[in-house]
């Protein structure tokens, strides 16, 4: 076939594609890996009293530390999932959140009574909560990479590591509904594990799954 | 306004680079209006544009250089969606044909050395001359089911259109329309696997 051919067929194709098609998309793939990893939350784990949460400042503390840094994540992902976009600054912006969450941590641990100091740092509940961030980010993983893939990243690696990341955040956010740990040096150490693993797990697998 | 004028002048790189930009952005806007004219002239002359970049950065022969053309204009042509209309189109494009370039190298294991230049670099010569007739496409084709096939060929070979292809085939021009983008999807992603 000749170049001239293929652009002929091409141009028969050429249908009117409405604008939002990127944002539709990656708005979709949250939505529904977000209520799937709800569902298991809600479901499986179960959330914990939820009005009397919502009047400790530790729950928010939780919900704007994962909040924040899946606003940034889903800046980051929208930017890489297109050709010749800059990241800008929301990278620089997660990493000044997270800075800032370990700083609160130390600083909680610092100035804690020594005898309480590893109770605040383990909580009840350290053993399970990276490897369950990690999990309930795998849903919402899945769907980013099948919406990414109707895409165009030019940076496969460093955009599965942004998907994985936003996976990581977003499932740590909705996990915050059932965890019951209160202290800034817990979320600080194991939610921020919970979510580098997702991350990890996106840097490695992006390459192969994101190529066009 | 007479000292802004000059002052745009400067660089005799930037005003041919916006040149390039002020002609082909509004051709991919009307492109993604579904202006099919715009869409066949777009294509047209990013062909030219890649054939010139892909030549002088893998330097191989022309039949290398046209297949990668080829591929990269259907990925131009099945991402158009993620093109932003608020900014501007050629570091869209260039963006694009250098992961196509990155993605031939690396399949062909060779060494991957793409700096990343300005967008410029993509529109800095163009060349006209089709290289070699290329037959990956067509031994593709003939993997479509026979349905597919006859309505790309149809289209392809006897130019007709859309409309009039489904009518002889006995489809809807819904269905034939479906089957033509999903045939190019299918086209895309085994004209690169077969690389691999």
């Amino acid at each position: 076939m000749r170049t001239s051919d293929l652009i002929e067929l091409l141009a028969r194709d050429a249908q009117a594609a409405p604008p939002g098609f990127v944002n539709r998309r990656l708005l979709a793939a949250l939505v529904a890996g977000g209520l799937v990893t709800f569902a298991i939350v809600a479901g499986g784990l179960h959330c914990q009293p939820l009005l009397a949460a919502a009047q400790q400042s530790w729950f928010w503390m939780k919900a704007a530390y994962t909040g924040l840094l899946t606003v940034a994540a889903a800046v980051t992902v929208r930017r890489l999932s297109v050709p010749g976009a800059r990241t800008g600054a929301a990278p620089f912006a997660a990493g000044v959140i997270i800075l800032a969450m370990l700083v609160l941590g130390t600083d909680q641990v610092f100035f804690a009574a020594p005898a309480g100091r590893l109770t605040l740092w383990l909580g009840h509940t350290w053993k399970v909560c990276s490897p369950l961030i990690f999990l309930l980010a795998l849903p919402i993983y899945a769907c980013l990479i099948a919406a990414i893939r109707a895409l165009a990243p030019t940076r496969p690696p460093l955009t599965g590591a942004a998907a994985g990341f936003l996976a990581g955040t977003l499932a740590a956010t909705l996990y915050g509904l059932h965890c019951p740990e209160q202290a800034a040096a817990f979320v600080a150490t194991w939610y921020t594990l919970g979510i580098a693993g997702a991350t990890a797990l996106g840097a490695m697998t992006g390459r192969r799954l994101l190529r066009w | 306004m007479r000292p802004l004028a000059r002052r745009e002048r400067v660089d005799p790189q930037v005003p041919q680079q916006d040149e390039t930009e002020e002609r082909l952005r509004p051709l991919m806007i009307r492109s993604l209006e579904g202006d099919s004219a715009a869409h066949r002239q777009l294509l047209g002359v990013l062909g030219r544009y890649l054939r010139g970049y892909f030549a002088r950065r893998i330097g191989s022969t022309a039949a290398e250089v046209e297949d990668l053309v080829q591929e990269t204009l259907l990925a131009v042509h099945l991402k158009r969606e993620t093109y932003d209309r608020s900014l501007p189109f050629t570091p869209w494009a260039y963006a694009l044909a250098r992961y196509k370039l990155i993605d031939h190298l690396r399949r062909r294991k060779r060494s991957i050395q793409v700096p990343l230049e300005d967008a410029g670099a993509l529109f800095a010569s163009d060349d006209p001359e089709e290289g070699a007739l290329r037959t990956d496409l067509d031994r593709l084709l003939q993997r479509l089911p026979d349905r597919q096939r006859s309505l790309i060929e149809d289209v392809k070979l006897q130019g007709l259109s859309v409309e009039e292809a489904a009518h002889r085939r006995g489809v809807t021009a819904v269905s034939a329309r479906v089957m033509l983008h999903r045939s190019l999807k299918w086209l895309s992603q085994a004209l690169r696997d077969e690389n691999e």
